[in-house]
Protein backbone atom coordinates (compact mmCIF):
# COMPACT_ATOMS: atom_id res chain seq x y z
CA UNK A 1 0.00 0.00 0.00
CA UNK A 2 2.67 2.49 1.06
CA UNK A 3 4.88 1.57 -1.87
CA UNK A 4 2.16 2.23 -4.40
CA UNK A 5 1.54 5.61 -2.83
CA UNK A 6 5.16 6.60 -2.90
CA UNK A 7 5.55 5.51 -6.50
CA UNK A 8 2.42 7.27 -7.67
CA UNK A 9 2.56 10.58 -5.86
CA UNK A 10 5.80 11.99 -7.27
CA UNK A 11 4.74 11.03 -10.78
CA UNK A 12 1.68 13.19 -10.66
CA UNK A 13 3.85 16.04 -9.49
CA UNK A 14 6.94 15.36 -11.61
CA UNK A 15 6.40 17.72 -14.58
CA UNK A 16 8.09 20.95 -13.61
CA UNK A 17 5.78 23.98 -13.36
CA UNK A 18 7.27 25.65 -16.43
CA UNK A 19 6.25 22.71 -18.63
CA UNK A 20 2.80 22.83 -17.15
CA UNK A 21 2.30 26.35 -18.27
CA UNK A 22 3.50 25.47 -21.74
CA UNK A 23 0.91 22.74 -22.10
CA UNK A 24 -2.47 24.13 -21.05
CA UNK A 25 -4.01 20.66 -21.12
CA UNK A 26 -1.57 19.32 -18.58
CA UNK A 27 -3.52 20.82 -15.69
CA UNK A 28 -5.89 19.32 -13.17
CA UNK A 29 -8.56 19.55 -15.86
CA UNK A 30 -6.70 17.19 -18.20
CA UNK A 31 -8.45 13.99 -17.03
CA UNK A 32 -11.85 15.60 -17.46
CA UNK A 33 -10.91 16.67 -20.96
CA UNK A 34 -10.35 13.00 -21.83
CA UNK A 35 -13.33 11.85 -19.83
CA UNK A 36 -15.85 14.34 -21.17
CA UNK A 37 -16.76 13.02 -24.64
CA UNK A 38 -17.59 9.48 -23.58
CA UNK A 39 -18.92 10.62 -20.22
CA UNK A 40 -21.40 13.04 -21.77
CA UNK A 41 -22.34 10.46 -24.38
CA UNK A 42 -23.13 7.85 -21.75
CA UNK A 43 -25.02 10.36 -19.64
CA UNK A 44 -27.23 11.24 -22.59
CA UNK A 45 -27.81 7.71 -23.88
CA UNK A 46 -27.71 5.69 -20.66
CA UNK A 47 -28.02 7.93 -17.60
CA UNK A 48 -30.76 10.22 -18.83
CA UNK A 49 -32.93 7.39 -20.25
CA UNK A 50 -32.53 5.47 -17.01
CA UNK A 51 -33.82 8.44 -15.03
CA UNK A 52 -36.66 8.83 -17.52
CA UNK A 53 -37.53 5.19 -17.03
CA UNK A 54 -37.48 5.67 -13.26
CA UNK A 55 -39.86 8.61 -13.58
CA UNK A 56 -42.14 6.67 -15.96
CA UNK A 57 -42.46 3.88 -13.42
CA UNK A 58 -44.38 6.29 -11.17
CA UNK A 59 -46.77 7.36 -13.91
CA UNK A 60 -49.67 6.01 -15.89
CA UNK A 61 -48.42 6.33 -19.44
CA UNK A 62 -49.46 4.79 -22.72
CA UNK A 63 -47.03 4.15 -25.54
CA UNK A 64 -49.60 5.62 -27.91
CA UNK A 65 -49.60 8.98 -26.13
CA UNK A 66 -46.39 9.13 -24.08
CA UNK A 67 -46.42 12.86 -23.41
CA UNK A 68 -49.67 12.52 -21.48
CA UNK A 69 -48.58 10.93 -18.23
CA UNK A 70 -50.21 11.11 -14.87
CA UNK A 71 -48.22 10.78 -11.63
CA UNK A 72 -49.66 7.87 -9.68
CA UNK A 73 -46.97 7.26 -7.07
CA UNK A 74 -46.35 3.63 -6.29
CA UNK A 75 -49.54 2.36 -7.94
CA UNK A 76 -47.68 0.54 -10.74
CA UNK A 77 -45.53 -1.29 -8.20
CA UNK A 78 -48.52 -2.14 -6.02
CA UNK A 79 -50.30 -3.43 -9.11
CA UNK A 80 -47.51 -5.68 -10.34
CA UNK A 81 -46.62 -7.07 -6.94
CA UNK A 82 -50.24 -7.97 -6.23
CA UNK A 83 -50.71 -9.70 -9.59
CA UNK A 84 -50.13 -13.43 -9.61
CA UNK A 85 -48.85 -13.15 -13.16
CA UNK A 86 -45.94 -10.98 -12.03
CA UNK A 87 -45.15 -13.34 -9.19
CA UNK A 88 -45.01 -16.07 -11.78
CA UNK A 89 -42.67 -13.89 -13.85
CA UNK A 90 -40.34 -13.45 -10.89
CA UNK A 91 -40.41 -17.19 -10.34
CA UNK A 92 -39.59 -17.93 -13.99
CA UNK A 93 -36.79 -15.36 -13.87
CA UNK A 94 -35.37 -16.95 -10.72
CA UNK A 95 -35.41 -20.42 -12.26
CA UNK A 96 -33.92 -19.14 -15.50
CA UNK A 97 -31.09 -17.28 -13.73
CA UNK A 98 -30.22 -20.07 -11.30
CA UNK A 99 -30.21 -22.82 -13.92
CA UNK A 100 -28.21 -20.63 -16.32
CA UNK A 101 -25.59 -19.74 -13.74
CA UNK A 102 -25.21 -23.28 -12.41
CA UNK A 103 -25.42 -24.81 -15.88
CA UNK A 104 -22.98 -22.51 -17.67
CA UNK A 105 -20.44 -22.69 -14.85
CA UNK A 106 -20.54 -26.44 -14.41
CA UNK A 107 -20.49 -27.21 -18.14
CA UNK A 108 -17.87 -24.50 -18.73
CA UNK A 109 -15.70 -25.76 -15.87
CA UNK A 110 -15.98 -29.32 -17.17
CA UNK A 111 -14.98 -28.23 -20.67
CA UNK A 112 -12.09 -26.15 -19.32
CA UNK A 113 -10.73 -29.01 -17.21
CA UNK A 114 -10.98 -31.36 -20.19
CA UNK A 115 -9.13 -28.99 -22.49
CA UNK A 116 -6.49 -28.04 -19.97
CA UNK A 117 -4.59 -31.26 -20.56
CA UNK A 118 -1.99 -32.02 -23.18
CA UNK A 119 -3.34 -33.50 -26.37
CA UNK A 120 -2.93 -33.01 -30.08
CA UNK A 121 -5.05 -30.26 -31.59
CA UNK A 122 -5.53 -28.56 -28.26
CA UNK A 123 -5.37 -25.06 -29.68
CA UNK A 124 -7.85 -25.91 -32.43
CA UNK A 125 -10.21 -27.37 -29.84
CA UNK A 126 -9.92 -24.24 -27.72
CA UNK A 127 -10.82 -22.05 -30.68
CA UNK A 128 -13.74 -24.22 -31.79
CA UNK A 129 -15.32 -24.42 -28.36
CA UNK A 130 -15.81 -20.65 -28.37
CA UNK A 131 -18.01 -20.74 -31.47
CA UNK A 132 -21.45 -20.75 -29.79
CA UNK A 133 -20.60 -17.66 -27.82
CA UNK A 134 -19.56 -15.84 -30.98
CA UNK A 135 -22.77 -16.61 -32.87
CA UNK A 136 -25.32 -13.77 -33.10
CA UNK A 137 -28.35 -14.31 -30.85
CA UNK A 138 -30.79 -13.98 -33.74
CA UNK A 139 -29.05 -16.73 -35.69
CA UNK A 140 -29.01 -18.93 -32.60
CA UNK A 141 -32.73 -18.42 -32.05
CA UNK A 142 -33.37 -19.19 -35.72
CA UNK A 143 -31.45 -22.47 -35.80
CA UNK A 144 -32.71 -23.53 -32.36
CA UNK A 145 -36.30 -22.97 -33.47
CA UNK A 146 -35.72 -25.08 -36.58
CA UNK A 147 -33.95 -27.82 -34.63
CA UNK A 148 -36.92 -28.26 -32.28
CA UNK A 149 -39.51 -27.92 -35.06
CA UNK A 150 -42.42 -30.14 -34.10
CA UNK A 151 -42.47 -32.19 -37.30
CA UNK A 152 -39.12 -32.05 -39.04
CA UNK A 153 -36.73 -30.73 -36.41
CA UNK A 154 -33.68 -32.88 -35.80
CA UNK A 155 -34.19 -32.84 -32.03
CA UNK A 156 -37.72 -34.18 -32.27
CA UNK A 157 -36.68 -36.78 -34.82
CA UNK A 158 -33.94 -38.06 -32.51
CA UNK A 159 -36.18 -37.96 -29.44
CA UNK A 160 -38.89 -39.86 -31.29
CA UNK A 161 -36.39 -42.39 -32.58
CA UNK A 162 -35.22 -43.23 -29.06
CA UNK A 163 -38.77 -43.21 -27.74
CA UNK A 164 -38.53 -40.00 -25.72
CA UNK A 165 -40.72 -37.93 -28.00
CA UNK A 166 -42.40 -34.91 -26.50
CA UNK A 167 -46.14 -35.51 -26.11
CA UNK A 168 -47.90 -33.35 -28.67
CA UNK A 169 -44.66 -32.86 -30.56
CA UNK A 170 -43.98 -29.17 -30.25
CA UNK A 171 -41.37 -28.39 -27.60
CA UNK A 172 -41.71 -24.62 -27.80
CA UNK A 173 -45.50 -24.82 -27.53
CA UNK A 174 -45.36 -26.91 -24.39
CA UNK A 175 -45.54 -25.24 -20.99
CA UNK A 176 -43.36 -28.06 -19.65
CA UNK A 177 -40.60 -28.16 -22.26
CA UNK A 178 -40.31 -24.59 -23.59
CA UNK A 179 -38.32 -23.29 -20.62
CA UNK A 180 -35.90 -26.25 -20.58
CA UNK A 181 -35.37 -25.82 -24.33
CA UNK A 182 -34.55 -22.14 -23.87
CA UNK A 183 -32.30 -22.94 -20.91
CA UNK A 184 -30.37 -25.52 -22.91
CA UNK A 185 -29.95 -23.04 -25.76
CA UNK A 186 -28.74 -20.34 -23.36
CA UNK A 187 -26.29 -22.66 -21.65
CA UNK A 188 -25.07 -23.84 -25.04
CA UNK A 189 -24.38 -20.27 -26.04
CA UNK A 190 -22.75 -19.09 -22.80
CA UNK A 191 -20.70 -22.03 -21.52
CA UNK A 192 -17.82 -21.25 -23.91
CA UNK A 193 -17.28 -17.88 -22.24
CA UNK A 194 -16.94 -19.64 -18.90
CA UNK A 195 -14.64 -22.24 -20.41
CA UNK A 196 -12.35 -19.64 -21.99
CA UNK A 197 -12.08 -17.59 -18.78
CA UNK A 198 -11.41 -20.69 -16.67
CA UNK A 199 -8.88 -22.06 -19.17
CA UNK A 200 -6.80 -18.94 -18.72
CA UNK A 201 -7.25 -19.10 -14.94
CA UNK A 202 -6.08 -22.73 -14.98
CA UNK A 203 -2.79 -21.60 -16.54
CA UNK A 204 -1.68 -20.39 -13.13
CA UNK A 205 -2.37 -23.69 -11.38
CA UNK A 206 1.05 -25.07 -10.50
CA UNK A 207 1.37 -28.24 -12.58
CA UNK A 208 4.07 -29.91 -10.49
CA UNK A 209 2.14 -29.40 -7.27
CA UNK A 210 -0.90 -30.99 -8.84
CA UNK A 211 1.09 -33.94 -10.15
CA UNK A 212 2.92 -34.53 -6.89
CA UNK A 213 -0.37 -34.36 -5.01
CA UNK A 214 -1.74 -37.07 -7.29
CA UNK A 215 1.45 -39.14 -6.97
CA UNK A 216 1.22 -38.98 -3.21
CA UNK A 217 -1.86 -41.08 -3.65
CA UNK A 218 -4.29 -38.25 -3.32
CA UNK A 219 -7.36 -38.72 -5.46
CA UNK A 220 -8.15 -36.57 -8.45
CA UNK A 221 -11.00 -34.92 -6.56
CA UNK A 222 -8.81 -34.15 -3.59
CA UNK A 223 -6.10 -32.68 -5.83
CA UNK A 224 -8.74 -30.55 -7.51
CA UNK A 225 -10.05 -29.28 -4.21
CA UNK A 226 -6.68 -28.47 -2.69
CA UNK A 227 -4.63 -27.35 -5.68
CA UNK A 228 -6.94 -26.24 -8.48
CA UNK A 229 -9.99 -24.86 -6.70
CA UNK A 230 -8.22 -22.12 -4.68
CA UNK A 231 -6.68 -20.78 -7.90
CA UNK A 232 -9.88 -20.66 -9.93
CA UNK A 233 -12.22 -19.67 -7.10
CA UNK A 234 -11.99 -15.90 -7.74
CA UNK A 235 -12.70 -16.48 -11.45
CA UNK A 236 -15.70 -18.64 -10.61
CA UNK A 237 -17.06 -15.91 -8.35
CA UNK A 238 -16.61 -13.34 -11.08
CA UNK A 239 -18.25 -15.59 -13.66
CA UNK A 240 -21.18 -16.26 -11.36
CA UNK A 241 -21.73 -12.51 -11.12
CA UNK A 242 -21.45 -11.98 -14.88
CA UNK A 243 -23.69 -14.93 -15.71
CA UNK A 244 -26.32 -13.72 -13.22
CA UNK A 245 -26.37 -10.24 -14.71
CA UNK A 246 -26.36 -11.52 -18.27
CA UNK A 247 -29.18 -13.98 -17.56
CA UNK A 248 -31.32 -11.29 -15.97
CA UNK A 249 -30.93 -9.08 -19.03
CA UNK A 250 -31.13 -11.80 -21.73
CA UNK A 251 -33.76 -10.89 -24.25
CA UNK A 252 -33.34 -11.86 -27.91
CA UNK A 253 -33.14 -15.61 -27.48
CA UNK A 254 -36.27 -15.91 -25.35
CA UNK A 255 -38.23 -13.31 -27.25
CA UNK A 256 -37.54 -14.86 -30.62
CA UNK A 257 -38.09 -18.45 -29.53
CA UNK A 258 -41.28 -18.11 -27.46
CA UNK A 259 -42.16 -14.42 -26.77
CA UNK A 260 -42.53 -15.47 -23.13
CA UNK A 261 -45.15 -18.10 -23.93
CA UNK A 262 -46.78 -20.55 -23.93
CA UNK A 263 -49.02 -19.26 -21.12
CA UNK A 264 -46.17 -17.11 -19.73
CA UNK A 265 -44.09 -20.20 -18.99
CA UNK A 266 -40.93 -18.49 -20.29
CA UNK A 267 -41.91 -14.95 -19.32
CA UNK A 268 -38.82 -13.52 -17.62
CA UNK A 269 -38.66 -9.96 -16.26
CA UNK A 270 -37.14 -8.50 -19.40
CA UNK A 271 -39.63 -10.27 -21.67
CA UNK A 272 -42.47 -9.05 -19.46
CA UNK A 273 -41.07 -5.53 -19.58
CA UNK A 274 -40.90 -5.54 -23.37
CA UNK A 275 -44.33 -7.03 -23.94
CA UNK A 276 -45.95 -4.68 -21.39
CA UNK A 277 -44.46 -1.78 -23.33
CA UNK A 278 -44.82 -2.86 -26.94
CA UNK A 279 -47.75 -5.29 -26.91
CA UNK A 280 -49.93 -3.80 -24.18
CA UNK A 281 -48.68 -0.23 -24.81
CA UNK A 282 -48.42 0.29 -21.05
CA UNK A 283 -45.01 1.91 -20.60
CA UNK A 284 -45.72 2.95 -17.01
CA UNK A 285 -46.12 -0.64 -15.87
CA UNK A 286 -43.26 -1.71 -18.13
CA UNK A 287 -40.99 0.82 -16.43
CA UNK A 288 -42.03 -0.46 -13.00
CA UNK A 289 -41.19 -4.02 -14.06
CA UNK A 290 -37.86 -2.77 -15.38
CA UNK A 291 -37.05 -0.97 -12.14
CA UNK A 292 -37.69 -4.17 -10.18
CA UNK A 293 -35.13 -5.79 -12.47
CA UNK A 294 -32.63 -2.97 -11.89
CA UNK A 295 -33.05 -3.23 -8.11
CA UNK A 296 -32.56 -7.01 -8.23
CA UNK A 297 -29.40 -6.61 -10.33
CA UNK A 298 -28.07 -3.94 -7.96
CA UNK A 299 -28.69 -6.23 -5.00
CA UNK A 300 -26.85 -9.03 -6.77
CA UNK A 301 -23.86 -6.79 -7.54
CA UNK A 302 -23.76 -5.44 -3.98
CA UNK A 303 -24.05 -8.89 -2.44
CA UNK A 304 -21.36 -10.21 -4.76
CA UNK A 305 -18.87 -7.47 -3.92
CA UNK A 306 -19.60 -7.98 -0.23
CA UNK A 307 -18.97 -11.73 -0.53
CA UNK A 308 -15.79 -11.15 -2.54
CA UNK A 309 -14.46 -8.71 0.04
CA UNK A 310 -15.18 -11.10 2.89
CA UNK A 311 -13.54 -13.98 1.06
CA UNK A 312 -10.46 -11.82 0.47
CA UNK A 313 -10.29 -10.87 4.13
CA UNK A 314 -10.54 -14.50 5.17
CA UNK A 315 -7.81 -15.47 2.72
CA UNK A 316 -5.45 -12.82 4.00
CA UNK A 317 -5.92 -13.96 7.58
CA UNK B 1 8.09 -39.22 -23.52
CA UNK B 2 4.44 -39.67 -22.81
CA UNK B 3 2.92 -42.70 -24.39
CA UNK B 4 -0.59 -42.99 -25.71
CA UNK B 5 -2.58 -43.76 -22.57
CA UNK B 6 -6.13 -44.69 -21.73
CA UNK B 7 -6.46 -41.42 -19.86
CA UNK B 8 -5.68 -39.26 -22.88
CA UNK B 9 -7.96 -41.34 -25.12
CA UNK B 10 -10.88 -40.83 -22.77
CA UNK B 11 -10.05 -37.17 -22.57
CA UNK B 12 -9.92 -36.80 -26.35
CA UNK B 13 -13.25 -38.59 -26.72
CA UNK B 14 -14.87 -36.20 -24.24
CA UNK B 15 -13.26 -33.19 -25.89
CA UNK B 16 -14.69 -34.35 -29.21
CA UNK B 17 -18.14 -34.65 -27.63
CA UNK B 18 -17.91 -31.11 -26.23
CA UNK B 19 -16.75 -29.78 -29.61
CA UNK B 20 -19.51 -31.67 -31.37
CA UNK B 21 -22.13 -30.11 -29.11
CA UNK B 22 -20.55 -26.67 -29.56
CA UNK B 23 -20.36 -26.82 -33.34
CA UNK B 24 -23.39 -28.90 -34.27
CA UNK B 25 -26.13 -26.22 -34.43
CA UNK B 26 -24.09 -24.09 -36.82
CA UNK B 27 -23.17 -27.17 -38.83
CA UNK B 28 -26.85 -27.98 -38.96
CA UNK B 29 -27.66 -24.49 -40.15
CA UNK B 30 -25.22 -24.97 -43.01
CA UNK B 31 -26.43 -28.49 -43.80
CA UNK B 32 -30.06 -27.37 -43.82
CA UNK B 33 -29.23 -24.66 -46.33
CA UNK B 34 -27.82 -27.35 -48.63
CA UNK B 35 -30.61 -29.92 -48.39
CA UNK B 36 -33.44 -30.39 -50.86
CA UNK B 37 -37.06 -29.99 -49.77
CA UNK B 38 -37.76 -33.67 -50.15
CA UNK B 39 -34.87 -34.50 -47.84
CA UNK B 40 -35.74 -31.78 -45.31
CA UNK B 41 -39.35 -32.83 -44.98
CA UNK B 42 -38.96 -36.54 -45.71
CA UNK B 43 -38.95 -39.57 -43.49
CA UNK B 44 -35.18 -39.72 -43.07
CA UNK B 45 -32.57 -37.11 -42.20
CA UNK B 46 -29.84 -36.04 -44.61
CA UNK B 47 -26.83 -35.72 -42.31
CA UNK B 48 -24.35 -34.06 -44.68
CA UNK B 49 -24.55 -30.93 -46.85
CA UNK B 50 -25.16 -31.47 -50.56
CA UNK B 51 -22.58 -29.19 -52.13
CA UNK B 52 -24.18 -29.39 -55.55
CA UNK B 53 -26.83 -27.06 -54.15
CA UNK B 54 -24.45 -24.15 -53.45
CA UNK B 55 -26.48 -22.10 -55.95
CA UNK B 56 -28.96 -21.52 -53.13
CA UNK B 57 -26.47 -19.01 -51.71
CA UNK B 58 -26.41 -16.94 -54.88
CA UNK B 59 -30.20 -17.04 -54.94
CA UNK B 60 -30.52 -16.15 -51.24
CA UNK B 61 -28.10 -13.26 -51.42
CA UNK B 62 -29.87 -11.65 -54.35
CA UNK B 63 -33.45 -12.25 -53.24
CA UNK B 64 -35.77 -9.64 -51.76
CA UNK B 65 -34.25 -7.24 -49.29
CA UNK B 66 -31.34 -9.50 -48.35
CA UNK B 67 -28.58 -7.37 -49.95
CA UNK B 68 -30.07 -4.26 -48.33
CA UNK B 69 -30.24 -5.96 -44.92
CA UNK B 70 -26.60 -6.96 -45.08
CA UNK B 71 -25.61 -3.50 -46.26
CA UNK B 72 -27.55 -1.88 -43.40
CA UNK B 73 -25.98 -4.26 -40.91
CA UNK B 74 -22.58 -3.36 -42.27
CA UNK B 75 -23.23 0.39 -42.03
CA UNK B 76 -24.54 0.07 -38.46
CA UNK B 77 -21.62 -2.13 -37.48
CA UNK B 78 -18.98 0.12 -39.05
CA UNK B 79 -20.53 3.23 -37.53
CA UNK B 80 -20.76 1.65 -34.09
CA UNK B 81 -17.16 0.53 -34.40
CA UNK B 82 -15.90 3.97 -35.39
CA UNK B 83 -17.89 5.92 -32.82
CA UNK B 84 -17.22 3.64 -29.88
CA UNK B 85 -13.48 3.49 -30.58
CA UNK B 86 -13.24 7.27 -30.98
CA UNK B 87 -15.10 7.80 -27.70
CA UNK B 88 -13.53 4.81 -25.97
CA UNK B 89 -9.86 5.76 -26.44
CA UNK B 90 -9.89 8.99 -24.40
CA UNK B 91 -12.13 7.40 -21.78
CA UNK B 92 -9.76 4.46 -21.38
CA UNK B 93 -6.81 6.84 -21.21
CA UNK B 94 -8.45 8.93 -18.50
CA UNK B 95 -9.26 5.84 -16.44
CA UNK B 96 -5.82 4.34 -16.91
CA UNK B 97 -3.45 7.28 -16.48
CA UNK B 98 -5.07 9.89 -14.30
CA UNK B 99 -6.36 10.06 -10.80
CA UNK B 100 -9.22 12.48 -10.44
CA UNK B 101 -12.21 13.11 -8.26
CA UNK B 102 -15.02 10.69 -8.95
CA UNK B 103 -12.79 8.14 -10.67
CA UNK B 104 -14.02 5.23 -8.57
CA UNK B 105 -17.59 6.33 -9.19
CA UNK B 106 -16.95 6.52 -12.94
CA UNK B 107 -15.57 2.97 -12.92
CA UNK B 108 -18.54 1.60 -11.02
CA UNK B 109 -21.04 3.49 -13.19
CA UNK B 110 -19.32 2.13 -16.27
CA UNK B 111 -19.61 -1.41 -15.00
CA UNK B 112 -23.23 -0.94 -14.00
CA UNK B 113 -24.14 0.00 -17.56
CA UNK B 114 -23.42 -3.63 -18.41
CA UNK B 115 -26.23 -4.52 -16.06
CA UNK B 116 -28.93 -2.49 -17.80
CA UNK B 117 -30.91 -4.52 -20.31
CA UNK B 118 -31.37 -2.92 -23.73
CA UNK B 119 -35.06 -3.69 -23.35
CA UNK B 120 -35.19 -1.45 -20.25
CA UNK B 121 -33.82 1.62 -22.01
CA UNK B 122 -35.61 1.01 -25.27
CA UNK B 123 -38.72 2.98 -24.23
CA UNK B 124 -37.01 6.17 -23.01
CA UNK B 125 -34.55 5.99 -25.89
CA UNK B 126 -37.47 5.65 -28.27
CA UNK B 127 -38.92 8.90 -26.87
CA UNK B 128 -35.54 10.64 -26.97
CA UNK B 129 -34.88 9.51 -30.54
CA UNK B 130 -38.29 10.66 -31.67
CA UNK B 131 -37.49 14.14 -30.37
CA UNK B 132 -34.07 14.11 -32.01
CA UNK B 133 -35.47 12.73 -35.27
CA UNK B 134 -33.29 9.61 -34.99
CA UNK B 135 -36.03 7.01 -35.47
CA UNK B 136 -35.88 5.04 -38.71
CA UNK B 137 -32.30 6.10 -39.25
CA UNK B 138 -29.13 4.06 -39.37
CA UNK B 139 -27.37 6.83 -37.50
CA UNK B 140 -29.82 6.52 -34.62
CA UNK B 141 -29.12 2.79 -34.37
CA UNK B 142 -25.40 3.51 -34.40
CA UNK B 143 -25.87 5.95 -31.50
CA UNK B 144 -27.87 3.46 -29.43
CA UNK B 145 -25.55 0.51 -30.11
CA UNK B 146 -22.49 2.62 -29.26
CA UNK B 147 -23.91 3.50 -25.85
CA UNK B 148 -24.01 -0.18 -24.96
CA UNK B 149 -20.64 -1.32 -26.30
CA UNK B 150 -18.65 1.78 -25.31
CA UNK B 151 -18.01 0.67 -21.69
CA UNK B 152 -16.71 -2.70 -22.86
CA UNK B 153 -14.43 -1.06 -25.43
CA UNK B 154 -13.16 1.34 -22.76
CA UNK B 155 -12.36 -1.50 -20.33
CA UNK B 156 -10.50 -3.45 -23.00
CA UNK B 157 -8.43 -0.43 -24.03
CA UNK B 158 -7.77 0.58 -20.42
CA UNK B 159 -6.23 -2.83 -19.78
CA UNK B 160 -3.85 -2.35 -22.70
CA UNK B 161 -2.86 1.19 -21.71
CA UNK B 162 -2.27 0.03 -18.12
CA UNK B 163 0.36 -2.33 -19.48
CA UNK B 164 2.42 0.42 -21.16
CA UNK B 165 5.29 1.59 -18.94
CA UNK B 166 4.72 5.16 -17.78
CA UNK B 167 8.39 5.94 -18.39
CA UNK B 168 7.68 6.16 -22.12
CA UNK B 169 5.21 8.94 -21.47
CA UNK B 170 7.54 10.68 -19.04
CA UNK B 171 10.17 10.98 -21.76
CA UNK B 172 7.68 12.50 -24.16
CA UNK B 173 6.42 14.85 -21.47
CA UNK B 174 9.92 16.09 -20.75
CA UNK B 175 10.22 16.82 -24.47
CA UNK B 176 7.18 19.04 -24.09
CA UNK B 177 4.46 16.85 -25.59
CA UNK B 178 0.87 17.54 -24.59
CA UNK B 179 -1.25 14.73 -23.15
CA UNK B 180 -3.27 14.41 -26.35
CA UNK B 181 -0.10 14.09 -28.42
CA UNK B 182 1.25 11.53 -25.97
CA UNK B 183 -1.93 9.51 -26.32
CA UNK B 184 -1.99 9.54 -30.12
CA UNK B 185 1.76 9.29 -30.80
CA UNK B 186 2.92 6.98 -28.02
CA UNK B 187 0.05 4.99 -26.55
CA UNK B 188 -2.09 4.27 -29.58
CA UNK B 189 0.63 2.67 -31.74
CA UNK B 190 1.60 0.47 -28.80
CA UNK B 191 -1.93 -0.81 -28.21
CA UNK B 192 -2.68 -1.38 -31.90
CA UNK B 193 -3.51 -5.11 -31.52
CA UNK B 194 -5.91 -4.43 -28.66
CA UNK B 195 -7.36 -1.55 -30.60
CA UNK B 196 -8.05 -3.93 -33.47
CA UNK B 197 -9.73 -6.35 -31.09
CA UNK B 198 -11.88 -3.57 -29.62
CA UNK B 199 -12.83 -2.57 -33.15
CA UNK B 200 -13.88 -6.15 -33.92
CA UNK B 201 -15.95 -6.36 -30.77
CA UNK B 202 -17.77 -3.08 -31.32
CA UNK B 203 -18.25 -3.84 -35.02
CA UNK B 204 -20.00 -7.11 -34.28
CA UNK B 205 -21.98 -5.77 -31.38
CA UNK B 206 -23.52 -3.44 -33.96
CA UNK B 207 -23.80 -6.29 -36.47
CA UNK B 208 -25.58 -8.56 -33.99
CA UNK B 209 -27.84 -6.01 -32.33
CA UNK B 210 -31.55 -6.73 -32.54
CA UNK B 211 -33.66 -4.98 -29.86
CA UNK B 212 -33.03 -1.38 -30.92
CA UNK B 213 -33.17 -2.26 -34.59
CA UNK B 214 -36.54 -3.96 -34.35
CA UNK B 215 -37.99 -1.18 -32.21
CA UNK B 216 -36.53 1.92 -33.85
CA UNK B 217 -36.47 0.83 -37.50
CA UNK B 218 -40.02 0.28 -38.67
CA UNK B 219 -39.03 1.38 -42.15
CA UNK B 220 -37.87 -1.69 -44.15
CA UNK B 221 -35.21 0.43 -45.85
CA UNK B 222 -33.19 0.79 -42.65
CA UNK B 223 -33.74 -2.70 -41.25
CA UNK B 224 -30.57 -4.72 -40.71
CA UNK B 225 -30.10 -8.45 -41.21
CA UNK B 226 -30.84 -9.25 -37.55
CA UNK B 227 -34.37 -7.91 -37.93
CA UNK B 228 -34.81 -9.44 -41.37
CA UNK B 229 -33.70 -12.88 -40.18
CA UNK B 230 -35.81 -12.71 -37.04
CA UNK B 231 -38.78 -12.02 -39.31
CA UNK B 232 -38.24 -15.44 -40.89
CA UNK B 233 -38.95 -17.22 -37.60
CA UNK B 234 -42.42 -18.66 -37.75
CA UNK B 235 -42.88 -17.43 -41.29
CA UNK B 236 -43.46 -20.11 -43.91
CA UNK B 237 -43.45 -18.46 -47.33
CA UNK B 238 -39.65 -18.18 -47.64
CA UNK B 239 -37.89 -21.47 -48.45
CA UNK B 240 -36.06 -22.79 -45.41
CA UNK B 241 -32.85 -23.22 -47.43
CA UNK B 242 -32.87 -19.51 -48.27
CA UNK B 243 -33.44 -18.59 -44.63
CA UNK B 244 -30.58 -20.79 -43.46
CA UNK B 245 -28.28 -19.58 -46.23
CA UNK B 246 -28.83 -15.94 -45.22
CA UNK B 247 -28.32 -16.96 -41.62
CA UNK B 248 -25.01 -18.65 -42.45
CA UNK B 249 -23.78 -15.59 -44.33
CA UNK B 250 -24.83 -13.41 -41.39
CA UNK B 251 -23.23 -15.66 -38.77
CA UNK B 252 -19.91 -16.61 -40.37
CA UNK B 253 -18.09 -13.25 -40.24
CA UNK B 254 -19.20 -12.69 -36.65
CA UNK B 255 -17.91 -16.07 -35.55
CA UNK B 256 -14.64 -15.80 -37.50
CA UNK B 257 -13.72 -12.35 -36.22
CA UNK B 258 -14.82 -12.98 -32.66
CA UNK B 259 -12.58 -16.00 -32.48
CA UNK B 260 -9.65 -13.83 -33.55
CA UNK B 261 -10.41 -11.25 -30.88
CA UNK B 262 -11.52 -13.76 -28.25
CA UNK B 263 -8.68 -13.26 -25.79
CA UNK B 264 -9.24 -9.50 -25.64
CA UNK B 265 -13.02 -9.74 -25.34
CA UNK B 266 -12.73 -12.02 -22.36
CA UNK B 267 -10.17 -9.86 -20.59
CA UNK B 268 -12.17 -6.70 -21.22
CA UNK B 269 -15.43 -8.08 -19.96
CA UNK B 270 -13.95 -9.62 -16.85
CA UNK B 271 -11.80 -6.54 -16.12
CA UNK B 272 -14.92 -4.42 -16.02
CA UNK B 273 -16.49 -6.72 -13.49
CA UNK B 274 -13.41 -6.81 -11.27
CA UNK B 275 -13.55 -3.05 -10.91
CA UNK B 276 -17.20 -3.10 -9.95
Amino acid sequence: MTTSLTTKRPRAATPPPTRRRRSPLGSKWTPYFFLAPAGLYLLIFQGFPLLQELRLSFTRTSLLNPSNNEWIGFDNFVKIFSSSQFQHTLWVTLIYVIVCVVGTISVGLGAALLMNGNFRGRSVARALVAIPWAAPAVAVALIATWMVDSQYGIVNRVLNAIGLGVPGGSILNSTTYALPAILITTIWQLFPFVAVVLLSALQSVPKDVQESAMMDGAGVLWAFRVVTWPVIKPSIGLLALLMTIWSIRRFELIWLMTRGGPVNSTNTLVIDLYSQAFELNDIGTAAAVGMVGVVISLLVVTASSYITRRAEQEDSR
Amino acid sequence: MKKFTVGTTVRVVFVLIVLGVAVFPLYWMFTTSLTSDSNLFGKTVQPFPDFSRMGVYVQALTSGNVPLWLLNSFVIAAGTCLLSVILGIPLAYALSRFSFRGKALAGVALFLTQMLPEALLVVPLFALFRQLGLLNSLFGLIMADTAFVLPIVAFILKGAIDAIPRELEEAARVDGCRPLTILTRINLPLIAPTLAAAAVISFFSGWNEYVFAVTFAADPHVQPASVGLAGFIGELSTPLQTVMAVSVVYTLPAVAFYLLAQKYVVSGMTAGAVKG
